[in-house]
This record gives structure tokens, C-alpha cells and sequence, in this order.
């Protein structure tokens, strides 16, 4: 009898046995098959989600603290497909409250493989619209009875998340740029600074388990920028441009206002203008991405201004003083070609001053032959031509300055570049350039960024000087010069109260076959007060139709500018200065 | 010699029914084993249950906690996108082109420079750059309670400290 228990102890140990073991193998086998390894990775799936979060973007201010560029809430809007109950309601409901396309929607929807949870549908929504839909889902929720085909917005799901959006609209656009969807900058200071905006993204994961939870990671949020541009001066700007694009029929403008003795810009603007919340119409206004921004990115010839470096050269280097003669008997050999002025008039005696009023090629063009081929360019180049200027904006252009020794410079270029022709340069160069001039002979690099805030401490940009090009006695009696020029003259340009420094600039348009006959770019370049100056404004107005000459079209922008910045900028007449001084 | 060998065996006998008496007196009866055997397994069940218990209530208030974190994430989140959404809606109601309309419409009209009178005030300074940093306010997010993360050994550690300091 205990013989037989025993045998039968033993045969059910040894099947019990052998299943424990065959569980076992079976048990590592799944775990180890490359299914287990699919369906762990889809069990992971449910567990969480690793999601990038981007910092919000950091928004950018004007010199006083108004914001330009700072962000709104908008959505996305997609189908949670695991609780979707009626495609066609949904369809219906995004064709008619965001114009989307119903059969579309249908298809993504019913189409989706089965191993889709998610339907992604459309982002960038406004907040406005998805209030919409969700009024539209809670009344069908309301009258929801259960049934099979009851109208439902039953697994609509909207996710936000922060856009780029300017408050200002179309204001300082040129310089400030835009952020397309990727949420990547692009000209102006959004793309110069696009990094420091940004921030930097971080990857996170989400636990679905609230036992997994924790504290979200500190993502810093991209750096706030305060920039030098007053938007008071600004809009002001913007808005002369535009009456005086109405009222002369030119094909386009810019303009350009700096502290010259900071490099502050204070306002650049350039036409046309693009709403900065429709960012996608850009292509339609700009062919050509140069033209963003022409103040940096357009270079032309930019004619008579460039005698103001051509005479700061000649008075630098003591070839000729204010008072020095000159006959002009309409006409100068150099090179082999004549050059001839303006008026192809002969304008006879002449001292410095008179050249500069009169605005007169052929004296130019003898001083600067005076001047010397070397010399000349030295100066040219310490004026910083030829070359960008480093202002901290996107997309800068470096404008042509032919050299002795290129290919395609002759000696007849020295003569027409003493005028401003044959020499393709940025109205932002030319900006710089005078600011040696009004600035006692220190060039500043021009700047938009006064300050970063970041991690709650606040960095100022100082004043970057690009060079020395000239000395101050040169500066200053170059500016008494230009002054006394633009008061000899008919007066467009002057401000009753304010003693102002100026020069025109009338340049034929090169063209395919040589120069356009009957077009012309209309330049002033000017600041003030003259004693100390704190504003440099510079014009350019791109072929207009009333007129083809600067001291008609050009300087009364100046005018106006300068009657809007004095009492913007609290600048008092001379005459208080004066007595200010004084005490 | 054999009468001495006897008297000892019986001796050897006595002593040995005695401890047998005593053996069974002292002998612990069946139902007393089965008693302890039962509270054995009670006392047993009683701690798994007990650790049980205990797991489940840490369990419970560390989901309920890591809800609460999702859920003031959340917030957090809609609180910043709200911020943001009210400083550019702010902007707009205050932008130029708002501001102008408002003041055209209540008749004001740009100042001319001759319009303009100066006055001097000794010591007045005008306002220079604008300052946005906030640096007196500490942006780092509230340290965890460390009744959270601390151990059993540390938070007795830290009552012993706390009671020497005493």
C-alpha cells in the first residue's frame, strides 16, 4: 500500500514537474518572442508621451516698454479617433466655422488605420473660432440621447499653444521681421536674434499614470528684447512715408532716423509694409526678399549725398578748406570722359561751400582728384563702404565699392564716384558713414537692440564705434558747411527754431543699356540740432513722378520729419538751448 | 554485590517514571498547539494585510498627488498662455494706430514745435531707458515638500537633531 502512494507521489511530482517547466520556457519565450517586443512598445504607447516644449517665445518691446511682438493662444484642433461617434457632424461643423473642406475631414476621419488614435485636422486656430466649436459641442452634448446617428462633436479636441503675434500689426515690420510656423524667424530682428528668442526647447515625458508624475522640468523662456526704436517716432515715419508715396508717385521710399551719436535707431521703415500677422502674404508683396527691408538690403546709387564723404576727405586730408576757389566752367576731364553737373550749366566762381550748395559734379570731381586716387578710397573705405555695416538686423547687403585694381574700375570712376554714381551702397552705409560727420568724427555701428532681458537680468547693448574716419575739427566744420549750404538755399528743409545740417541727392538709375532717362532715386541725408545733433534722418525716395529732384521731393520729407521729431523728442528751439546752456 | 546492583536499578527505575510524569504533566496539550498554529497565521495575515494596507493608502495618495501635479501643470500652463494672451490683447487696445483714432476722435490734433513751451525745472532728469528685469523676484519653482522625498532614517534623523537643538 505504501509502495503504490509512493510510485504515485512521484509520477504526479514528476507531471507537475514538467509542466512547472514547460510554463516556465513557454512563459520566457513570449516574453523574448519579437512579438512581446511589439506589444510592449505599443502597451509603452499608452503610458505616455515624450513632448517637446518650447519655451514661449520672448517677446520684443520698443524703446519705452509698448510692445511690438509678443504671443497669443491659438489651437490645434484634431479628433480623438477612439471616442469619434459622428464624422459628418464634425465635418460640417470645421467646414462652416473654419472653412475647411468637409469631405476631407471625412476622409481623414473614417479612413484613419486602426492603429491611429489621434487625427490631426488643423492648427493655428484662433481663440475665437474654437469657442465657437466648443459652444457647438456642448449644445450637441446637451440634446445628445444616446442614439446612433445623433449629431455629436464627441471626440473634438482642441490643443493650445502659443503664436507669434504683433499687437502693432504692420508697424516697424521691415526691421522687426516675422515667425512662420515652425516657429523659425526670419528677417529683421527676428531672425538676427531668432536663438535668443527661441529659447531652448526641452524633451519631456508625459506619464499617463499619475503615479509617475512629477514636476515638469523649468523650461526658461526665450529671451524679451528691448529695442531702440520709439514707436511714437516710428509711426510718425511710417506715416510720412506713406502720404509722401501718395503725393509724389514714387515707386517706393525708405527711411532712416539714428541717434548719431549712439547708433540708436530710432525708426527705419521702408515700403511696402507687411502686416506681420499675415505673414504668409509676403511672397505676394515681395518678389524679391531684398526688398524686405531696403534700408539694409537695397543698395543703389545714391548720388549727391556721397559728396558729403567726398568733401570730409578733402578737408581731412587739408586738400581744400572751406573758402578755397573754384571756377567752374561746366565741365572736368578725368580718366578720359567729361563730367558735367546736374544742370550741364556752368556755375563759375565758387568757394567749398557754394560747390556743396549747388551741389556741383564737376567741383567734386576736381576735389576729389585733388584728393588723390589713394587717398580717396582710404577714406572711402574708414567710411565703412563697400562693406555691412554690422547693424543686428538680418539680412544686411554689402553694397560695391570699386577699388583701383579691380577689374572694372577706371580712372573716370573716381570723378563720378565723388558725386555718388558708379558706387552702389545701402541707405543704412550711408547712415553710418555720416554719423562720423555729425558725430565729431566718430562713426558708430548702427543698432536696434537696446537691451536683453534674460533669466530676469537686463543686459544693454553699449555703443560700438566702427572707426575714426575723420577728425572732429573736420567734422565740425564739414557740418558749419552743410549748414550754411542748406541756409543759402530755398529753404525746403529747414525748421524755424532749429539749426539744421543737410545735403540732396539726385542719382540717375543705371539700366541695362547704361542710365534711364528720366528717373531718378531722391536722396537727403541730414540731422540736428547742429551744435548736438541727436537725430540723423536719412530719405530715399525710388523714382518719383512730380518730381525728379531731391531738393523738391527729398528735403521737405526732412522738414517734416524733423517738425514731428523735435516735439517728440523734446528737443527746445537753439535759442532756449542756448540759454539752458548758459546757466 | 546482586542486592546492591537491584536497590540501584530500582532507584533508576523510580526516577525515571517519575521525569515520565513530570514530562506528561508538563506536555502541552493538542489544542494548545493548534491555537498557537492559528494565531501564527493570524498574526501573519494581519501584517500582510497591515502592509497591504499601507501600500495601497501610499499608493492612493501618490496617484491622487500626481493628478494634483498634472492638473497645476495644467493651470500653470493656461495661466501663462492667459498672461500672454491679455499683455498682446493690452497691446492692441493701446497700439498707435488705436491710440491716434481715439485721440483724433476727441479732437486733439499733433503739436506744431511753436506750439511747443519748454520750461526748465532744476533737478528734473528725464526718464532714460526703460528696465524690465525683475531680478528681486525669484522665478525658481517652490522646492518640493520633503515629506515627498524624505526617508524614514532622515525625517527620524531630522527629529533627533531637532530634539537635541532643544
Amino acid at each position: 500500500m505504501k509502495q503504490q502512494y509512493q510510485w504515485r507521489s512521484l509520477l504526479l511530482s514528476g507531471l507537475l514537474g514538467i509542466i512547472s517547466v514547460a510554463i516556465i520556457f513557454q512563459m520566457v519565450r513570449i516574453q523574448t518572442s519579437p512579438q512581446a517586443a511589439s506589444l510592449r512598445d505599443q502597451g509603452d504607447m499608452y503610458q505616455g508621451e515624450y513632448q517637446t516644449i518650447y519655451p514661449p517665445r520672448g517677446e520684443i518691446y520698443d524703446r519705452n516698454g509698448h510692445l511690438l511682438a509678443g504671443n497669443k493662444t491659438v489651437y490645434e484642433v484634431g479628433v480623438n479617433l477612439g471616442e469619434l461617434r459622428n464624422p459628418q457632424t464634425i465635418a460640417l461643423a470645421l467646414n462652416v466655422a473654419l472653412g475647411m473642406d468637409a469631405a476631407q475631414v471625412i476622409t481623414l476621419l473614417t479612413q484613419a488605420p486602426a492603429s491611429q488614435s489621434y487625427a490631426y485636422l488643423k492648427d493655428y486656430v484662433p481663440a475665437d473660432k474654437i469657442a465657437e466649436l466648443e459652444n457647438l459641442k456642448d449644445q450637441f452634448d446637451a440634446q445628445d440621447t444616446g442614439g446612433e446617428n445623433v449629431p455629436s462633436l464627441a471626440g473634438l479636441t482642441f490643443k493650445p499653444h502659443l503664436a507669434r503675434s504683433y499687437p502693432e500689426n504692420d508697424l516697424a515690420s521691415n526691421l522687426l521681421g516675422f515667425v512662420s510656423r515652425e516657429d523659425r524667424g526670419y528677417y529683421g530682428v527676428e531672425e538676427k536674434y531668432n536663438d535668443l528668442l527661441a529659447g531652448q526647447p526641452k524633451l519631456v515625458w508625459i506619464p499617463s499614470d499619475p503615479n509617475l508624475a512629477e514636476q515638469m522640468p523649468e523650461v526658461p523662456g526665450g529671451s524679451n528684447l528691448i529695442l531702440t526704436v520709439d514707436r511714437e517716432i516710428q509711426a510718425t515715419v511710417e506715416n510720412i512715408l506713406d502720404t509722401t508715396l501718395a503725393a509724389t508717385g514714387a515707386e517706393n521710399g525708405t527711411i532712416i532716423v539714428m541717434d548719431p551719436k549712439t547708433g540708436e535707431i530710432l525708426a527705419m521703415t521702408s515700403s511696402p509694409r507687411l502686416d506681420l500677422n499675415e505673414f504668409w502674404k509676403f511672397n505676394e508683396i515681395y518678389p524679391n526678399g531684398a526688398e524686405f527691408n531696403r534700408a539694409i538690403s537695397t543698395q543703389y546709387e545714391p548720388g549727391s549725398v556721397f559728396k558729403v564723404m567726398t568733401m570730409a576727405t578733402a578737408l581731412d586730408t587739408g586738400t581744400v578748406a572751406p573758402t578755397t576757389p573754384f571756377f567752374d566752367p561746366g565741365y572736368y576731364e578725368i580718366g578720359g570722359a567729361y563730367i558735367h553737373n546736374w544742370d550741364g550749366g556752368a556755375w563759375g566762381a565758387q568757394d567749398m561751400v557754394g560747390c556743396l550748395q549747388h551741389s556741383l559734379n564737376v567741383c567734386l570731381s576736381w576735389v576729389a582728384d585733388e584728393v588723390g586716387t589713394n587717398n580717396f578710397y582710404n577714406y572711402m573705405q574708414r567710411f565703412g563702404l563697400g562693406r555691412p555695416t554690422g547693424i543686428d538686423l538680418a539680412g544686411e547687403a554689402s553694397g560695391r565699392l570699386k577699388l583701383p585694381g579691380d577689374d572694372d574700375w577706371y580712372q573716370v570712376d573716381l570723378g563720378t564716384n565723388s558725386f555718388g554714381q558708379g558706387v552702389a551702397v545701402t541707405p543704412i552705409q550711408m547712415v553710418m558713414a555720416a554719423s562720423a560727420v555729425a558725430n565729431d568724427g566718430k562713426m558708430v555701428i548702427p543698432h536696434v537692440v537696446k537691451s536683453i532681458v534674460t533669466n530676469d537680468r537686463q543686459y544693454n547693448t553699449p555703443t560700438q564705434i566702427a572707426g575714426t574716419p575723420i577728425s572732429a575739427q573736420t567734422a565740425r566744420t564739414l557740418s558749419e558747411m552743410l549748414a550754411q549750404s542748406l541756409e543759402r538755399g530755398e529753404g525746403v528743409a529747414k525748421v524755424p527754431g532749429y539749426r539744421l545740417v543737410g545735403k540732396t541727392g539726385t542719382a540717375q538709375i543705371p539700366g541695362p543699356g547704361g542710365y534711364l532717362e528720366g528717373v531718378t532715386n531722391a536722396s537727403f541725408v541730414g540731422w540736428g540740432p547742429i551744435d548736438n545733433p541727436q537725430f540723423l534722418v536719412y530719405v530715399w525716395l525710388e523714382k518719383p513722378q512730380t518730381s525728379e529732384w531731391a531738393s523738391q521731393v527729398a528735403a521737405p520729407v526732412f522738414q517734416r520729419i524733423v517738425e514731428r521729431l523735435v516735439v517728440l523728442m523734446g528737443i527746445p528751439p537753439d535759442s532756449i538751448r542756448e540759454v539752458v546752456a548758459g546757466q | 554485590m546482586k542486592i546492591k546492583k537491584e536497590k540501584m536499578d530500582e532507584t533508576i527505575h523510580a526516577t525515571r517514571t517519575k521525569m515520565d510524569h513530570l514530562a506528561l504533566a508538563y506536555k502541552e496539550a493538542p489544542w494548545r498547539t493548534q491555537r498557537k498554529w492559528v494565531v501564527l497565521f493570524l498574526l501573519g495575515t494581519i501584517s500582510v494585510g497591515m502592509v497591504a494596507g499601507i501600500y495601497l493608502n501610499v499608493t492612493s495618495r501618490a496617484a491622487l498627488a500626481g493628478r494634483k501635479v498634472q492638473v497645476l501643470e495644467a493651470e500653470i500652463a493656461d495661466a501663462q498662455r492667459g498672461n500672454a494672451d491679455l499683455e498682446t490683447k493690452l497691446a492692441e487696445l493701446l497700439s498707435t494706430k488705436t491710440m491716434l483714432e481715439r485721440a483724433q476722435a476727441m479732437g486733439f490734433v499733433p503739436t506744431a514745435p511753436e506750439d511747443v513751451d519748454f520750461m526748465v525745472i532744476p533737478g528734473y532728469f528725464p526718464p532714460q531707458s526703460v528696465e524690465m528685469a525683475s531680478s528681486n523676484v525669484s522665478r525658481h519653482s517652490p522646492a518640493l515638500d520633503p515629506r515627498f522625498s524624505q526617508s524614514l532614517f532622515g525625517w527620524f534623523d531630522e527629529k533627533m537633531q531637532k530634539a537635541a537643538a532643544r
